[in-house]
């Protein structure tokens, strides 16, 4: 069975921000949504051993998700390759899925038509998936320093299989209990 | 920016905007009112004073109630996105929102029908909806099913809330006790301010039963003053001693910070104290202002709660939704105005004085 993941090396990621400015760019985001934020880039540490640590971040496309029972609608919805997306024809912009996500992934944009708003999020570029079958989110593929890897977390010969197998990884608010399907690859100089 | 500034505002910022504005907490205070009057009323005339005549009584409580769900549900429409499509909230039996909208529904028929069913032909101007006093056969059915449901909605506003666990404030088992007692003591101090204020002549009977109504009403508000500012001073204060960074970061706002003010002197102090002092006294003029009171302890209760909407921040979230806040999107909204995008050169002057 099909379970998609994604993999984030901190080690790599530079915070460029060109993660972002793709997904805005083949999702055509409103200027007030970003679905994918790089935060952190702190700088840590005592000179001469300073460096920044960037976490970037995305809908974290738990297992148990919050966002998903929540829905008195059924617009928020959980593929059985584990995609949590919004079917926009169904939402009716009640933002309880926004209040429901501890990552904050979620929003409304304000810079639509009134009464037009609907609840956005990532999808892992499912859109992309179904016109070219085994395409990679469109973060992943502009990510020049290979910080993001995503496949099939089932699948124990994809590259984030291995990846994850032989890698310290943590994942974010796991004490949550919402299992979520993103891991990182802890900074070499990180505060883990 | 100097820094010590940059760690002021960072201090209060929210993490992305506040999601629910003001509509909710007036649908939370407005829906809980509604559903308390309508199970009180429910209670007391079935339960504690049976055989009464409390019909002529109630019709005022009641018709309030029915305006307080009706206009909760209104601004709970016009907070949506689409507001044309809210019949979609009906469709799934796990969200919670969905069984608050099935309880909101029962109460607002059941008590419309009860209504319809009592109303007198001597009310002015709507006096011609007597013709519906068909209904009124089967009073005792439509008023069980509006009390019923009132209890309902008066559970759902604080557990629609608490089941939110991205929200520390708001998870708590103590909020839809908060909740519940809250709209209880508002739909005591709604029911004795409009009790048998309808038009229309009551018997003897029926204003003496309504006058035990008022005592006993007077002594479970009392009785409900007391319970709420205990619930809510041990929830503040536990999450403020014992909370996680979250919650006491909240607690710390509400005790000494930004909300202090409305936390001490209205809610805790006009809101609770002074309000018991007067129903204590026993005055029947400090009873009226009391009640006047209650009611707007229990408004501002909803606003503040639904106001602690923090959130844990992720790892460097703050710093990155603070630049977004105050130079990128000021910056990102203006150039996208049309009319006045920018030459590259003016893009780079721009930016220098926005940092």
């Amino acid at each position: 069975m099909t379970r998609y993941a994604m993999a984030i090396d901190q080690r790599r990621c530079i915070g460029c921000h060109s993660c972002s400015v793709a997904c805005r760019t083949w999702n055509e985001l409103p200027l007030d949504i970003i679905y994918n934020p790089v935060l952190g880039g702190v700088a840590e540490g005592t000179w001469p051993n300073v460096h920044r640590n960037y976490l970037p971040t995305l809908c974290m496309h738990c297992k148990n998700p919050e966002c998903v029972p929540c829905c008195p609608t059924g617009a928020s919805q959980q593929d059985p390759d584990g995609v949590v997306w919004v079917d926009y024809k169904k939402c009716m912009g009640c933002k309880v899925c926004v209040n429901a996500c501890p990552y904050g992934m979620r929003d409304t944009s304000h810079m639509v038509r009134r009464f037009d708003e609907f609840v956005r999020k990532c999808t892992f570029c499912k859109e992309r998936r179904e016109m070219e079958p085994g395409a990679d989110p469109y973060c992943v593929q502009t990510c020049h320093q290979k910080a993001r890897v995503f496949g099939d977390i089932d699948d124990p010969d994809s590259a984030i299989s291995k990846l994850i197998g032989r890698a310290d990884t943590f994942r974010l608010l796991e004490e949550l209990g919402t299992d979520p399907q993103i891991y990182y690859i802890p900074d070499l100089g990180g505060t883990r | 920016m100097d820094m010590k500034q940059y760690q002021q505002e960072n201090a209060e910022i929210q993490y992305k905007h506040r999601y629910w504005g003001f509509q909710i907490a007036t649908y939370l205070f407005l829906g809980g009112l509604g559903g308390g009057i309508l199970f009180l009323s429910w209670v007391l005339t079935t339960f504690v004073f049976p055989g009464t005549s409390l019909v002529q009584a109630f019709m005022l409580p009641n018709f309030i109630a029915l305006l307080a769900i009706v206009l909760g549900l209104f601004f709970l429409v016009e907070e949506l996105g689409q507001p044309p499509v809210f019949y979609r909230a009906y469709v799934t039996a796990t969200s919670i929102i969905k069984w608050g909208a099935v309880l909101l529904t029962i109460a607002s028929f059941g008590d419309l029908f009860w209504l319809l069913g009592n109303w007198s032909p001597e009310v002015p101007i709507l006096g011609f909806l007597s013709v519906f006093n068909f209904l009124g056969g089967l009073s005792g059915l439509w008023l069980g099913a509006a009390g019923i449901a009132g209890f309902g909605i008066m559970v759902y506003t604080g557990v629609m809330l608490s089941t939110l666990k991205a929200h520390s404030f708001w998870s708590t088992p103590a909020l839809p006790i908060l909740f519940t007692t809250s709209a209880l003591s508002t739909a005591c101090a709604g029911i004795m301010l409009s009790l048998c204020g309808w038009p229309g002549v009551a018997a003897m009977s029926d204003l003496v039963a309504a006058h035990h109504v008022h005592e006993l009403l007077h002594v479970l508000d009392i009785i409900l003053g007391f319970a709420e500012l205990t619930i809510l001073l041990v929830m503040v204060l536990s999450f403020l001693g014992a909370g996680n960074r979250t919650q006491q970061r909240v607690a710390q706002r509400w005790v000494k910070g930004s909300y202090a003010g409305w936390f001490w002197i209205g809610m805790i102090g006009l809101g609770l104290v002074v309000p018991l002092i007067m129903n204590a006294s026993g005055n029947p003029a400090a009873g009226t202002i009391a009640c006047i009171l209650v009611l707007c302890g229990g408004c501002l209760l909803r606003f503040l709660c639904v106001w602690s909407d923090d959130r844990q921040p992720l790892e460097g979230e703050n710093k990155y939704y603070f630049r977004q806040k105050h130079a990128d999107m000021k910056f990102a909204t203006y150039y996208s105005k049309p009319g006045k995008e920018m030459e590259r050169g003016q893009t780079f002057e721009y930016i220098d004085n926005l940092y």
